[in-house]
């Protein structure tokens, strides 16, 4: 390993890692990109299309080259940029994109086959026979183009949200950045202060310009000490600020654990959603290249990352003592030659496109003069110089490439804010358009110098504070001067051989010329056409290089070509992080009903309704198929009693003086006049006239009402009901409270349910004259539990619900069971409910679809027409009160066998269209009390028709069964029982 | 006096408490809540002797305490009442008013510091977008928690309750002590 | 998004269901002449501006209020809340 002197590494803290299985060493502080580079590996990766060979190019989250697929098994995460994956011990990595050896790779010859692949090959060659391409195009496309794999497993890890208020957010923590943050601490503002970087500094770690004659990053530890003791300042490393939301919400992510081999019994990384009253931008700016031939070989890069890897890192790609050059078009490629001087690197000298170049040292410059091809299969041996007519060769090791700065105005140009161009800096900044509250700073302000950063820090923290009424103090600025930077518009090196302009993407200067030849105009369109700028980089790095080609085609200016548009995230973000950790079963919280327990010691099945878990069956020993055990309970409610958990219905408290007056308005029959003591079944339309929901209305008091929505709408329900009190009806005097979780709610039905609650109820009369059907009233059972009993029955039997405080749920269920032994008494399940209510004909949301209308239920009376409710002036519309499907039974008639929900009913012998359709089937069920399968469905004058025969016909299912048309009231139709 | 024995909301005889660091989780299974709304015009009432708090706010009282729900809308909290007909008693002491029992209708889960505000506002951090800077002691809010809806109360800078729907208990418990234990770690 | 509640201030918008046109408290008059064609026009007729807009949302994991938020839906600019009951009671009177 071969290191230059100085650094910000940490040489007692060796760390040993892997790279396609070979071991080599690295230092505490170093990327996995600087390590490499460390170790004389300057070939990392492959490219996209071409299979190109490939190095480092940036020192940054920009980077589009040196991706790599970090970490094993489940933990693999491909298409990671070594430039920001912190070196950890026993840190794996290994290289993507290539068939064979990373050195020998297969598919690279692609890359003599590049002619073909121009822009818009694809587009162009794929296009026929139309259904090769599913089958055949793409797999073999995505096979030989493409990054790294992922894992296909599980990630392990843990993920956690949060959420942060401040009053400043201070994206970046650069010198514009530090500044920002200490002057607002100093004020005492709420401050954040977020950096994708390990440790703050920015470029201030990268340069070798001093601050208060000492090297920069004494003043930064200094800064960071001194924000480090404010209690109002939260210094968030590792923490890419990726989107500007409204309102000042910004998304951010902390990556916690990624600098460390797993995160142990912590998270991996954090979601967090900050909401700051103001925020400073001060992202910095991203180097550019400038594009020549053959300028994507491994050595090259750019030349501020060659910087930063030789002042921060202590180190520089290229063979070991071979001289580095450096290629620029304005003075800031001379600060790179300069520092690399001081190190003792051997330097070629600077290309400089300039006439008038000034050299920062002692080093030859090639005035006037373009780099116009390089030389080197794996890792740059040679560049060619060309000036005027000459031509030369010289070898040299590795080329940085200074093309200029772009200001990282990313995030200030979400909200679709529009960069401007500024002519004296050959850059876009932000416009005044942007994100409001966010105030752009230093470098992405156009002002990246130095002293200008730290100046423009200060200014932008105090103009943000005073936005929010906070007064900050004069802070002082540390000594500091900005460098030259003299710059020429020039953009790329003309030539025939191909210059690379987004490395990632593989997309060359030719391929935006020949998308310009083929009227590719806009930029948009020249992005999906070329794919520029469409990698996991989202061409930072070849953006503007990209406008400036194009500008040069259609004759226009960079700004006139356009700017494509940012949108967030600013770099990638993995769902993983974005769920926030809550997976598996946390992914959706679930509710369970006061007899969960219970029901799970007598070993039910559960069901998901809506977040409900609900018990499905109760399945006893020896019963060896669902149905057995299901036809056991339905059964047992016909002929004995049974017991089954109903909480999970919607329970609303409506209380006031205008409780009738307003139940009356949200249903559509009549509740005014129902009395004190009674329930009346209420159908709820939505005001297009169609079903909404249904339920019970029980009048508890002449105020006093409690009524029940359907499990899946209880919080809709209650929502449009809240609409109805507070938006159309303000004046009545009524509330609403969301009782649902209150009480237990326990249904007893079947003949002996009478029987059994006489046992339990305290003094209360259950005679049929006392307490009749459709009864209610506020009891005491077991000895003086206030309880809430219903006379209602869903399943046609003598039937009640019984209502208790939550908490006594799990112990009324006991009793029940306890004191019903000798009745028979069965617990039942949502699937003996769903026979119970088809073997009655009751509706439920396989009927009620949001289509169905009173009218097709057989209730279209129920609708009142004496008075106003919600939907009820539509339901009359002509072509609602038309609809001719009426709900019927079906029965299979010449044998017996399932009728499949879902199938559609036709005419015997009818042609199946769309015209001859008469309806459908919507639940079916076997019954066990009519010992045959049943259906529900909708019929076309389904009442009209009973005894007719009809088909059901399922075409999905290759099924066509002969049904016979009868009441949807298969038990007890006359209704005796539930009356008894 | 019923023969029934109650659970709690987490299906136990007795209420869960769980330490993680400085913070202890606690159920409290013992308290009444009823809510009490106003009749249309109907002039604020101070049932035991509590003045209802302002919107986002909570008072406490002797015997019972109080929280902002919506307008014209407050839980009253009678704690050690857990057993008891409590929405009886608020109805005594707030005549003519709208009161519904809601004992049952949520678990309250305290959480308590022994290390002053700073844990327990970590915590808020990582379960509700509500900045624990501006939530002090006094303050009652309605918000999100993990996908859940809860009444959030912050009784004092070490003492927060979160309310939620008793169905959800064990789904809170999940996000509390997870949340609690990975920063105690 | 922030939805300034007149109430509460500041809170996220998540804790909110979003509705719609605020044109739906209007509800016409059930018996007056034409009732059925101003229903269709007040269930299937609603306005979806580029620009300000008088929208309903409701504070569900809240305080359950029910606002008129007039939001810009253009730059997500909001110029105002209000509890919907007093607007309604304030269009009444």
């Amino acid at each position: 390993m071969t290191r230059l002197t100085g650094g910000l590494i940490d040489r007692e803290k060796p760390l040993d890692f892997t790279f396609d299985g070979r071991s080599y060493s690295g230092y505490a502080g170093d990327t996995l990109a600087a390590a490499l580079m460390a170790n004389g590996v300057d070939l990392i990766g492959r490219s996209f299309k071409y299979h190109r060979p490939r190095g480092v190019l940036s020192a940054g989250s920009e980077e589009p080259n040196a991706l790599v697929t970090l970490r094993d098994g489940a933990r693999a995460e491909p298409n990671t940029r070594a430039t920001v994956a912190e070196l950890y011990a026993g840190l794996t990595a290994r290289s993507q994109n290539h068939v064979g050896s990373l050195e020998r790779d297969l598919l690279a010859v692609n890359d003599l086959l590049s002619p073909l692949f121009a822009a818009g090959f694809y587009y162009k060659t794929f296009m026929w026979p139309r259904t090769f391409w599913e089958k055949l195009y793409e797999p073999a496309i995505r096979r030989a183009a493409g990054l790294g794999a992922l894992s296909m497993e599980p990630d392990p890890d843990a993920y956690d949200k949060g959420f942060l208020h401040c009053d400043l957010l201070v994206i970046g923590a650069g010198a514009a950045g530090l500044m920002a943050a200490l002057t607002a601490g100093r004020a005492g503002a709420k401050v954040i202060l977020a950096d994708e970087d390990m440790r703050p500094g920015g470029r201030l770690l990268a340069e070798s310009d001093l601050l208060n004659d000492a090297p920069a990053h004494e003043w930064v530890r200094a800064v960071r000490a001194e924000l480090a003791s404010f209690p109002n300042v939260r210094f968030m490393p590792r923490t890419t600020v990726f989107g500007v939301y409204d309102h000042g919400i910004y998304g951010a992510v902390e990556r916690v654990a990624d600098h460390l081999p797993t995160p142990g019994d912590g998270v991996r990384q954090t979601f967090w959603r900050i909401t700051a009253k103001r925020a400073v931008l001060a992202a910095g700016a991203i180097e550019r290249h400038i594009p020549f031939a053959d300028n994507d070989r491994p050595g090259i890069l750019l030349a501020g990352a060659m910087r930063a890897y030789a002042n921060r890192w202590a180190t520089l790609p290229g063979r070991a003592g071979a001289p580095v050059a450096v290629f620029t078009n304005g003075d800031d490629g001379h600060r790179t030659a300069r520092d690399l001087v001081a190190k003792g690197v051997p330097v070629l000298g600077v290309v400089d496109t300039r006439e008038d170049a000034q050299a920062f040292g002692d080093y030859e410059v090639f005035r006037g003069a373009t780099v116009t091809g390089t030389r080197g299969r794996r890792g740059l041996r040679a560049i060619q110089i060309t000036r005027g007519a000459t031509a030369t060769w010289h070898d040299v090791g590795a080329l940085g490439v200074a093309g200029g700065w772009n200001p990282n105005v990313h995030l200030a140009s979400h909200h679709r804010g529009r960069p401007v161009w500024k002519a004296d800096l050959l850059a876009f900044v932000p416009g005044a358009d942007g994100p409001k509250g966010l105030f752009p700073a230093g470098a992405v302000a156009g002002r990246g110098g130095t002293a200008s950063a730290l100046a423009d820090g200060v200014r932008a923290a105090t103009t943000a504070l005073a936005d929010i009424g906070m007064t900050a103090p004069k802070v002082a600025l540390p000594e500091a001067s900005d460098v030259p930077h003299a710059q020429a518009a020039f953009w790329h090196v003309p030539g025939k051989r191909r210059a690379w302009v987004d490395f990632q993407n593989d997309v060359t200067v030719k391929d935006i010329a020949l998308a310009h030849t083929e009227n590719m105009r806009s930029v948009e369109h020249l992005k999906r056409w070329t794919t520029l700028g469409m990698a996991t980089d989202q061409g930072k790095t070849s953006n503007i290089a990209a406008l400036a080609v194009m500008a040069e085609q259609t004759g226009q200016t960079i700004p006139g070509t356009g700017t494509t548009i940012f949108r967030p995230p600013y770099t990638g973000v993995s769902l993983s992080v974005l769920g926030g950790g809550d997976t598996g079963k946390h992914f959706r919280p679930t509710r369970l009903t006061p007899t969960h327990d219970w029901a799970a010691a007598q070993g039910a099945t559960f069901v998901e309704v809506g977040p409900w878990m609900r018990a499905q069956m109760f399945p006893r020993a020896g019963e060896g198929h669902w149905r057995e055990t299901v036809d056991r309970e339905v059964t047992a409610v016909r002929s004995a009693v049974g017991i089954c958990d109903v909480t999970t219905l919607g329970k609303i408290d409506v209380q006031g003086a205008d409780a009738a007056e307003f139940l009356n308005r949200v249903y559509a029959n009549m509740m005014a006049t129902l009395k004190v003591g009674r329930v009346r079944y209420g159908l709820m339309l939505r005001e297009d006239g169609h079903l909404y929901d249904d339920g019970t209305c029980a009048r508890l008091g002449e105020d006093h009402f409690v009524v029940t929505t359907t499990t899946a709408n209880a919080g809709a329900v209650y929502r449009n009901m809240e609409f109805a009190r507070q938006c159309l009806w303000p004046d009545l005097d009524v509330q609403l409270i969301s009782t649902t979780d209150a009480w237990a709610q326990i249904a007893v039905a079947g003949p002996k349910s009478r029987a059994l609650l006489e046992r339990i109820v305290d003094d209360t009369d259950l005679s049929n004259e006392a307490f009749p059907f459709m009864a209610c009233a506020a009891l005491t059972i077991c000895g003086g539990l206030r309880a809430r009993l219903f006379r209602i029955s869903f399943s046609g039997e003598l039937a009640y619900e019984l209502a208790v405080p939550a908490r006594y749920g799990h112990a009324l269920m006991e009793r029940l069971a306890e004191r019903g032994a000798d009745l028979g008494v069965t617990p039942y399940g949502t699937e003996a409910l769903g026979v119970l209510r088809i073997e009655k004909g009751h509706a439920t949301g396989a009927e009620i679809t949001g289509q169905t209308t009173a009218s097709m239920l057989g209730l279209g009376r129920m609708v009142s027409a004496k008075k106003d409710a919600l939907g009820a002036v539509m339901s009359r519309r002509e072509g609602l009160a038309a609809e001719a499907w009426r709900l019927v039974g079906l029965k299979p008639v010449g044998g017996d066998g399932p009728i499949l929900a879902g199938s559609h009913l036709f005419t015997e012998g009818a042609v199946r269209t769309l015209d001859t359709d008469q309806g459908w089937v919507t639940s079916a069920c076997y019954s066990p009390n009519l010992g045959r399968h049943i259906a529900l469905g909708y019929l076309e004058h389904g009442d009209t028709r009973m005894g007719e025969r009809i088909v059901a016909a399922n075409p999905l299912e290759g099924q066509e069964m002969a049904v016979e048309v009868v009441s949807p009231d298969f038990v007890d139709p006359e209704g005796v029982r539930l009356r008894d | 006096m019923t023969d029934l024995t109650p659970v709690t909301a987490l299906g136990a005889s007795t209420a869960r408490r769980e330490s993680f660091g400085p913070l202890t989780i606690t159920e409290v299974p013992d308290v009444g809540l009823a809510s009490l709304a106003l009749r249309q015009g109907q002039a604020v009432p101070t049932p035991f002797g509590l003045t209802l708090p302002a919107p986002g706010r909570a008072v406490t009282g002797k015997t019972a305490s109080a929280f902002w729900t919506g307008p014209d809308q407050w839980m009253i909290e009678g704690p050690g009442q857990g057993e008891a007909d409590f929405a009886a008693r608020v109805r005594d002491e707030a005549p003519g008013c709208i009161v519904t029992e809601q004992t049952d209708g949520f678990v309250v889960v305290e959480i308590t510091s022994d290390a002053g505000a700073a844990p327990l506002e970590a915590l808020m951090e990582m379960l509700v977008n509500v900045d624990p800077g501006t939530f002090g002691p006094g303050q009652a809010t309605r918000t999100a928690m993990h996908h859940l809806t809860v009444f959030l109360l912050r009784r004092a800078e070490d003492r927060l309750s979160v309310l939620v729907m008793r169905s959800f208990a064990r789904a809170a418990w999940h996000a509390l002590a997870e949340t609690a234990g990975r920063q105690a770690r | 998004m922030l939805i300034p509640h007149p109430l509460l201030g500041a809170r996220d918008a998540q804790e909110f269901t979003y509705l719609g046109d605020a044109s739906l408290m209007d509800r016409p008059d059930p018996n007056g002449p034409e009732a059925e064609a101003a229903f269709c026009d007040y269930v299937f007729l609603r306005d979806n501006p580029a620009g300000v807009h008088r929208e309903l949302w409701f504070h569900e994991q809240g305080d359950r209020s029910w606002l008129v938020v007039t939001r810009d839906t253009v730059t997500h600019e909001i110029l105002g809340a209000e509890l919907a009951r007093d607007v309604k009671r304030g269009a009444q009177t």
